[in-house]
C-alpha cells in the first residue's frame, strides 16, 4: 500500500488510509485530529469539485443497490428523517508501532488488540429516507460509471456458510485466546492482507446475488444511516435534503438476530443494528455532504440567468398553461402562479412570512375528478416534491399525521406531515363526509390547521410536543370555504371549459420547473416610496373594511412580492401593486357573486 | 498514574473522611459511617463540594476524571475507617454468613490464591456515591462528549423508559465439591463467564478439577435498573431531535425515577464494552451510559425556585429600579403590541396574592383569576402560551380538553391491574402553579360546574367509582373566551355578548374585553409593523429590551416569597373604597357588575400582589389605588361605549369627578397628585387630565398652580 494514488472512486478507503498514513508519518499529534479531518476530505473534495468527479459517482437507488460495490464512493439524495444520536468508535488505534484509523468504516481493516492504545472518536448518525412525495422526474438515470460484471464475480463467491464464518469465528479465538502469543500474531499478519481481499470479495459477491440484499426493497423504502463525521452540529437539520458523498459498507457479517439479541442483553432492544439489519439498511460514511436546493434536482438545468425578458416569456407560457389545466379560468391561473411560487422566507415572532395557501372552492364530486386530477397532475410535473391527501372523517379518525416519538425503539416514527422543505401538499376537502371525529380526528384536524397557521408542525415525544418548522405549500380543493383548513387566499374555482389534455413538450416543462426552482429564492425589496404607497393603501383598505386584519395585510404583501419575482424583478414597483389590487377586486367580486 | 499514588490518595481520602466538618462543626462523614455500621443507611454519599473545600484541586480534578476508580479508594478507605456497631440490629442471612467465613478464615487462607481471597464487596453493607458539586451547571445530553468518558458528568433530561428493577449479580460465590473452599469471582460487567473449574490451590495441585457450585443465597446482588433520559424540549436546537442516553441505577438509587420525571444526575459516563459474538461484529463501536450517582428531581415550584448567584445579583439591581412594575408587565409577550394594562394585570396574576388561613380553619386564596374575552384573533391564546412559559408550572388547556380526564379529575380503570385509578386533569395538575384555560366558552358541562369550586375552594371533590376524595387545585386561572356570537356585537349589551353565568364571572378578579376598534392610528401602525416584517424578515426594534423569561421568573419567584400585610391605616381607605364603588352601582340603573365581598377580597389580592413586587411587606396606598385602577380599567374595557352614550365626555367626566372630590373633603385645594390618582382610578389618562385642567381654567373654573399643577376652586 504504497506509493500509488488510490483511486478514489473504487477504493475510497485505501484513500482515506494513504492519506492518514502520510500524516502521521510526517510526525503530526494524533490529539489535535479529534474531531477534526487531518486532510482526507480535502483529497475527496478536490476529486469531486475541482476535478469534477462529482458526476461519476453512482447515486444509491433502489435500481443502482442491485450493482453498487461496497466500500466505494456512492452518492446519497434523502431528507433527513431521524436523528440516532452518536456513535463512538475507536477512531484511531496502535497496531504495533504504527498508528491505524478506522474513520469512515464499520470494521477494522485490522484486527486490534484490546490493550492497544487508542483514541475514542465520534460520529453522528443520522436516518435519511428518500424525500417523501417526490415524483420521478427528478431521478437522474444511473450512471452507470463502469459495468459490473456479475456473473464473474459469481463464480468467484465462496459457498458463505461454510469456511468464511469459520475463518471468523477463528479471528475472534485469535485475538480474545492468543493475545500474548507472538507467533500468532505473527501468523494473523501473514494472513490478514489476503484474508481482507477474500473477504471483500465475498461480499461484492453476494451484493451482486440477491442473497444479501432483500430486493424487495420498492422505491420508496430504501432509507440510508448516514454516520456524519466532524461536521458542526448545526449543518444537518430535520426535514433538510441532503446529498451525501461517502462510503457504502455493507456488511452481511454484521446482522444481527433479533432473537440472539435479547437474549444477550436485557435492556430495551433500541439498538440500531436491531431496527434497521444492514442488508436492508444501507450505511454510508459521509466524507462530504451538501443540502440539495430544488434547482440541483432539475436534470439538464439550463444555466440562464434569470433575465426580465426571457421570465417573461416562461411566465406567459406557464400562465397559459395553467389556464388551460383549470378550464380557461385566468383568475385562478394567475393565483395558482403566486402559489407555486410562495414559500416561507423569514419568520418573524410566530409569523410565517412569505406563506400562501390557496383555498379553491365551489369544487363537486365530479369536478374535482376532472380539474382535481388534471392539476395535481401539473403540479407534479413542474415541482418536485408534491403529495395529496384526501381530506374524509375516516382518513383523519386513523392516519397518522404527526410524526410520534417511539419510546420502544427510540425511533422518531414518521407521519404523513413530515416532509422536507418546499413540498406540495394538496388536500382535497370534497370527499369530505359529515361524521364523529374521534381523538385522533381532532388532533389531526388542529394539526393541520396549525400547519396552515403557523407553517409549524408538532412533533409528538409523549412526554412534551416540540414544534419543528415546515416550509409547505398547501392547496385545498373544496366545496365551500374550508373552515377546518384557513387557507391565506380562498378562490371560487370558474372554469368555463373542460381543461384540455395537451401534452406539453419537454423542454417547456424544463423551463418551467426551472422558473419556478429559481425564482421563488430570488432576492426582493421594497423601496421607501413604494412602503409609503403600500402603507396608506392598507390603511385606506382597512378603513373600509373593519374585517381586515394583519394576516390579510401580509398576504397582499406577499403577493406583492412574487408579482415582482414572477416577472423576474427584485424590486416592487407602482405597476406590480395595482397588478395586485387589481387581482385582489377581482377575487372578492368573485367571493361576493353568489352561484 | 501508578499504584503509589492511589496509595497517597487513598491515604488522602482517609484523612477526608475522618477529618472533615461541616458548618456546624459535627464530622460529617464519621456519622454516616455510624449510621452505616448500625446498618440504618446504605449509601456513603461523598459531596464534592465537601471535597473541593478540604482537598487540593488536583485531587478534585482527578476524582472527577476518573471516577470509578475513586469509588474504589474511598471505598476502601471506608473499609478502613469502619467503628464498630454501637446498637444491636438483627443479623440477616448475609451477616450470618459473614460471621461463619469469618470464622473458618485463618484455615483457609493457603496461600495467595486470588479466587479464594474474599472480595471487599462482599463484606459490604454500604455503597459509596460520588455527587457532582451543586454549583455546576448540568450539561445537556448532546454536549457529553467523547473526552467525557470515564468522568463524572452532570446532565438534565426527562426520563422517557424505566426498566424493572431487576438483582445484578456483584459478587459470584461457588463452593468446590471436592476441596469444599468457596470461590468467589467479582463481576463488573452485566454479563459474565461462569468458572467451571475448582481454581483452588488444593484442587490444582491434586488435579481433580473440582466442580464448582454457584451458590446464590451467598452471592452478593445489587439492586439494578436501567433507564433512558431524553434532553428536555428547551435544550434542543432548532431543526434537531432530542437525543437519549441510557443511565443505569443500583443499589439505593433505584425506584428514585419513573418515566415523565424531569431529573438532573450526576453520573459517570462509560462505555459498555459489547460481550461476547456482537464484540465480533460490533468491532469499532461501543455504547455508552452513564452510571448514575446521585438523582435530584427538577423543582418546578415557585417556591423552591433556587435562585443562582448572578440571578440574585440581577434581582437586586431590578429592585431598586423604580420602573419595576412597568418594565416587567412590558417583557411579558413582547411580540404582541400595545395592552398594556392587561400585561400588568397577568403579571399581578404571576405574582399572586398571599394565600391566607384563618384561625377556624378557613382558607383565603391568594391567586389572582383573569379572564380575557375578545375578538378572534386579537392574540389571546399568544399571551395565554406566553403567561405558561414564563410560569413555572403552568398547564395549558382547551376547554375541550383532549383528553377523557377533562380539567377536573376522573376515575379511570387500570389497563393492567383493573383496579380504578384517579387521574387528574389540568386543573389538578396546574396545582401550585397556573392553568390557562382557551375557548373557556366552549367548556364541557360537568367541568363548568367543577370549575367554580376549583376557583374559590380550591379544590377538586370527586365522588365517583367508590373514590370519594378531594384533590388540591391551588391553581391561578387564566381563561381566554370568545364573545357569544363569534364576534363582539356591540349592538348587543355586554352580558349578552359574555356567554357565561353570573356566579362563574364573579369568580373572575379581573375580566378584561380586548376590541378590535377602528381607529386610524393603530391601522396604520400596524400596516407598518407589516411592512416593515416584510421588507426586513425581522420585528421592527421594540424601543426597549425585555427581560429575559428566566429573569422573570427568578423575579417573581423572590416576589413570591413575601406574604405582605395590610396596615390598620389603610382598612379604613379600602372600607371607604369598596362602599363608594358599591353607592356608584345602587345609583345607576343599570349596574354592569355586581359588587359583592369578593370584589373587596380581589382588591386586597391584586394590592398584596403589587406589595410583594415592590418586595415590600406591607400594602401601600398607592398599591390600593394601582388595584382600583386596574379593576376600572378592566370595567371600562366592558363599558366604555355606554359611558360614551351617556353624554359625558371624557374632559367633562373628569371636572365632574374632581369637583366631587373636592367637595366631599370639603376643601378648596386639590393636589396634582390626588387627582390624577382620582381620575385614573376612574380609568382616565393622564394627557386627558391636563386637558381638562387647561379647558377648564381658561373657564376660569379653577386656577393652576405654574409649577406643581395644583389645583384652585374658584368659588363662585
Amino acid at each position: 500500500m504504497v506509493g500509488v494514488a488510490y483511486d478514489c472512486l473504487a477504493n475510497p478507503l485505501g484513500a482515506v488510509r494513504s492519506s492518514f498514513e502520510k500524516v502521521m508519518a510526517s510526525d503530526s499529534d494524533l490529539a489535535s485530529f479529534d474531531g477534526k479531518d487531518w486532510g482526507a476530505i480535502d483529497l475527496f473534495r478536490n476529486f469531486l469539485f475541482d476535478q469534477s468527479g462529482l458526476s461519476q459517482v453512482p447515486i444509491l437507488n433502489h435500481k443502482t443497490i442491485k450493482w453498487v460495490q461496497p466500500n466505494t464512493l456512492v452518492r446519497f439524495r434523502g431528507m433527513i428523517q431521524d436523528m440516532l444520536g452518536n456513535e463512538f468508535y475507536a477512531g484511531a488505534y496502535k497496531d504495533g508501532t504504527v498508528w491505524r484509523t478506522n474513520k469512515f468504516m464499520d470494521v477494522s481493516r485490522f484486527p486490534m488488540g484490546s490493550s492497544s492504545d487508542m483514541r475514542i472518536w465520534e460520529r453522528r448518525l443520522i436516518y435519511c429516507v428518500p424525500v417523501p412525495g417526490q415524483n420521478s422526474w427528478t431521478e437522474s438515470e444511473a450512471v452507470m460509471y463502469r459495468s459490473v460484471d456479475c456473473e464473474f464475480q459469481q463464480r468467484d463467491k465462496r459457498p458463505r456458510s461454510g469456511d468464511e464464518a469459520i475463518d471468523s469465528m477463528d479471528s475472534l479465538v485469535s485475538s480474545d485466546g492468543f493475545q500474548g502469543s507472538p507467533s500468532a500474531k505473527k501468523m494473523r499478519e501473514n494472513e490478514h492482507p489476503s484474508q481482507a481481499t477474500q473477504f471483500q470479495e465475498s461480499i461484492t459477491g453476494s451484493a451482486c446475488s440477491s442473497s444479501s440484499w432483500e430486493l424487495n426493497i420498492d422505491r420508496d423504502s430504501l432509507s440510508c444511516i448516514v454516520k456524519i463525521y466532524d461536521s458542526p452540529e448545526s449543518d444537518l437539520k430535520l426535514n433538510e435534503v441532503f446529498e451525501f458523498v461517502g462510503v457504502l459498507t455493507l456488511d452481511s457479517e454484521f446482522q444481527v438476530d433479533k432473537d440472539e439479541y435479547d437474549e444477550f442483553s436485557n435492556g430495551f432492544g433500541e439498538d440500531a443494528l436491531v431496527h434497521f439489519p444492514p442488508n436492508k439498511v444501507p450505511r454510508l460514511h459521509c466524507l462530504i455532504h451538501r443540502k440539495l436546493a430544488v434547482h440541483d434536482l432539475l436534470q439538464h438545468s439550463p444555466m440562464m440567468e434569470p433575465k426580465p425578458d426571457l421570465v417573461k416569456g416562461i411566465r406567459e407560457a406557464l400562465l397559459r398553461h395553467l389556464t388551460a389545466v383549470l378550464g380557461n379560468d385566468d383568475l385562478a391561473a394567475h393565483f395558482m402562479l403566486f402559489h407555486l411560487l410562495s414559500r416561507v422566507n423569514s419568520r418573524v415572532d410566530t409569523v410565517a412570512v412569505g406563506k400562501l395557501s390557496l383555498n379553491l372552492t365551489r369544487f363537486s364530486k365530479e369536478s374535482v375528478s376532472v380539474f382535481g386530477t388534471q392539476l395535481s397532475l401539473a403540479i407534479k410535473n413542474l415541482l418536485p416534491f408534491t403529495h395529496c391527501l384526501p381530506l374524509t372523517v375516516e382518513y383523519l379518525n386513523t392516519a397518522s399525521l404527526a410524526p410520534r416519538k417511539d419510546y420502544e425503539t427510540n425511533r422518531l416514527t414518521t407521519g404523513v406531515l413530515q416532509l422536507a422543505e418546499g413540498t406540495h401538499l394538496m388536500i382535497d376537502e370534497t370527499q369530505l363526509q359529515s361524521g364523529t371525529l374521534n381523538s385522533v380526528g381532532v388532533e389531526n384536524a388542529r394539526l393541520l390547521k396549525y400547519l396552515m397557521e403557523f407553517q409549524k408542525v408538532e412533533y409528538d415525544f409523549k412526554y412534551y410536543k416540540m414544534e419543528i418548522p415546515a416550509d409547505i405549500q398547501l392547496l385545498i380543493l373544496s366545496e365551500g370555504k374550508s373552515n377546518i383548513l384557513p387557507a391565506d387566499l380562498v378562490l371560487p374555482f370558474q372554469p368555463s371549459s373542460v381543461g384540455s389534455s395537451e401534452t406539453v413538450p419537454t423542454e417547456a416543462l424544463e423551463a418551467w420547473r426551472w422558473y419556478l426552482a429559481i425564482l421563488r429564492s430570488l432576492p426582493h425589496s421594497i423601496d421607501s416610496e413604494m412602503q409609503k404607497v403600500i402603507e396608506n393603501d392598507l390603511v385606506e383598505a382597512r378603513q373600509a373594511d373593519r374585517s381586515l386584519g394583519s394576516q390579510d395585510f401580509s398576504r397582499l404583501l406577499t403577493m406583492g412580492r412574487l408579482m415582482s419575482l414572477s416577472l423576474g424583478e427584485a424590486c416592487l414597483s407602482l405597476e406590480q401593486w395595482q397588478m395586485v389590487k387589481e387581482l385582489e377586486r377581482l377575487r372578492r367580486a368573485r367571493l361576493q357573486l353568489k352561484t | 498514574m501508578n499504584d503509589l499514588d492511589f496509595k497517597e490518595d487513598k491515604a488522602r481520602a482517609v484523612e477526608f473522611l475522618s477529618n472533615f466538618t461541616d458548618v456546624n462543626g459535627d464530622a460529617k462523614y464519621l456519622d454516616i459511617l455510624q449510621e452505616v455500621a448500625n446498618h440504618k443507611i446504605r449509601a456513603v454519599q461523598i459531596d464534592l463540594d465537601d471535597l473541593f473545600k478540604f482537598l487540593s484541586e488536583e485531587f478534585f480534578r482527578r476524582v472527577t476524571e476518573n471516577t470509578r476508580r475513586y469509588i474504589g479508594i474511598f471505598a476502601d478507605a471506608i473499609d478502613e475507617l469502619m467503628p464498630e456497631p454501637t446498637e444491636a440490629f438483627t443479623d440477616d442471612d448475609h451477616d450470618i454468613l459473614m460471621t461463619q467465613r469469618s470464622d473458618d478464615g485463618p484455615e483457609n487462607m493457603d496461600g495467595s490464591d486470588p479466587h479464594q481471597k474474599m472480595p471487599p464487596e462482599i463484606k459490604r453493607y454500604f455503597e459509596v456515591y460520588i455527587r457532582a458539586p451543586s454549583k455546576v451547571e448540568p450539561f445537556t445530553i448532546r454536549q457529553v462528549r467523547a473526552s467525557d468518558i470515564g468522568h463524572l458528568v452532570k446532565i438534565s433530561g426527562i426520563v422517557t423508559r424505566c426498566s424493572d428493577v431487576k438483582p445484578l449479580m456483584q459478587v459470584a460465590v461457588y463452593t468446590c465439591e471436592e476441596c469444599g473452599f468457596e470461590i468467589y469471582q467479582e463481576v463488573t460487567a452485566r454479563v459474565f463467564m461462569p468458572l467451571f473449574e475448582c481454581p483452588s490451590k488444593r484442587c490444582l495441585t491434586n488435579r481433580t478439577k473440582g466442580n464448582l457450585i454457584l451458590q446464590l443465597r451467598a452471592s452478593k446482588f445489587l439492586k439494578f435498573q436501567e433507564a433512558k433520559i431524553q434532553e428536555l424540549a428547551e435544550h434542543v436546537p432548532k431543526g434537531h431531535i432530542p437525543r437519549t442516553m441510557s443511565v443505569h441505577f443500583r443499589g439505593e438509587l433505584t425506584r428514585k425515577v419513573a418515566p415523565g420525571d424531569v431529573v438532573e444526575l450526576s453520573g459517570i459516563f462509560l462505555p459498555i464494552p459489547y460481550a461476547g459474538f456482537r464484540a465480533m461484529r460490533a468491532g469499532l463501536v461501543a455504547d455508552t451510559y452513564l452510571e448514575a450517582m446521585s438523582v435530584t428531581h427538577f423543582k418546578k415550584k415557585y417556591e423552591e425556585y433556587d435562585l443562582k448567584g448572578h440571578e440574585e445579583e440581577q434581582i437586586a439591581r431590578l429592585a431598586e429600579d423604580g420602573d419595576i412594575y412597568n418594565k416587567l408587565a412590558q417583557s411579558l409577550a413582547p411580540e404582541i403590541f400595545g395592552h398594556e394594562d392587561i400585561k400588568k394585570a397577568l403579571l399581578l396574576l404571576l405574582v399572586g396574592g398571599s394565600h391566607k388561613k384563618l384561625k377556624d380553619g378557613m382558607k383565603i386564596r391568594g391567586d389572582i383569576h383573569i379572564c380575557l374575552m375578545g375578538d378572534p384573533g386579537v392574540a389571546k391564546s399568544q399571551l395565554l402560551k406566553h403567561i405558561i412559559s414564563v410560569a413555572p408550572r403552568g398547564v395549558y388547556t382547551t376547554g375541550r380538553g383532549s383528553s377523557g380526564v377533562g380539567l377536573t379529575a376522573a376515575v379511570q380503570k387500570d389497563p393492567v391491574t383493573n383496579e380504578f385509578v384517579l387521574e387528574g386533569g389540568a386543573l389538578v395538575l396546574a396545582d401550585m402553579g397556573i392553568c390557562a384555560i382557551d375557548e373557556f366558552d366552549k367548556m364541557d358541562e360537568s367541568d363548568r360546574t367543577a370549575i367554580h369550586e376549583v376557583m374559590e375552594q380550591q379544590t377538586v371533590s370527586i365522588a365517583k367509582a367508590g373514590i370519594t376524595t378531594s384533590l388540591n387545585a391551588r391553581t391561578a386561572v387564566l381563561a381566554a373566551a370568545n364573545p357569544a356570537w363569534g364576534r363582539y356585537d356591540l349592538r348587543r349589551t355586554p352580558a349578552e355578548n359574555i356567554n357565561l353565568p353570573p356566579a362563574l364571572l364573579s369568580r373572575f378578579d379581573l375580566l378584561w374585553l380586548i376590541l378590535d376598534r377602528a381607529d386610524m392610528d393603530s391601522d396604520l401602525e400596524m400596516a407598518r409593523h407589516v411592512v416593515y416584517v416584510h421588507q426586513n424578515k425581522e420585528s421592527p426594534a421594540l424601543g426597549f429590551t425585555p427581560l429575559e423569561p428566566s429573569v422573570l421568573r427568578a423575579y417573581i419567584s423572590a416576589a413570591r416569597r413575601l406574604s405582605p400585610s395590610v396596615p390598620k391605616e389603610l382598612e379604613e381607605y379600602i372600607a371607604s373604597a369598596y362602599c363608594s364603588i358599591r353607592q356608584e352601582e345602587a345609583k345607576s340603573n343599570t349596574p354592569h357588575s355586581y359588587t359583592t365581598v369578593r370584589t373587596l377580597l380581589s382588591i386586597l389580592r391584586i394590592s398584596s400582589a403589587l406589595a410583594r413586587l415592590r418586595f415590600s411587606e406591607t400594602v401601600a396606598q398607592s398599591d390600593v389605588d394601582e388595584a382600583l385602577r386596574l379593576m376600572q380599567m378592566s370595567k371600562f374595557s366592558l363599558y366604555s361605549d355606554e359611558r360614551q352614550k351617556s353624554g359625558l365626555d371624557a374632559i367633562s367626566d373628569i371636572y365632574s369627578i374632581l369637583r366631587d372630590e373636592a367637595a366631599r373633603s370639603k376643601k378648596m385645594d386639590l393636589s396634582y397628585a390626588h387627582a390624577l390618582n382620582w381620575i385614573s382610578r376612574k380609568g382616565y389618562s393622564e394627557a386627558q387630565l391636563k386637558e381638562c385642567l387647561e379647558e377648564y381654567a381658561a373657564l376660569n373654573v379653577w386656577q393652576i398652580h405654574p409649577h406643581t399643577f395644583d389645583i384652585r376652586f374658584i368659588d363662585a
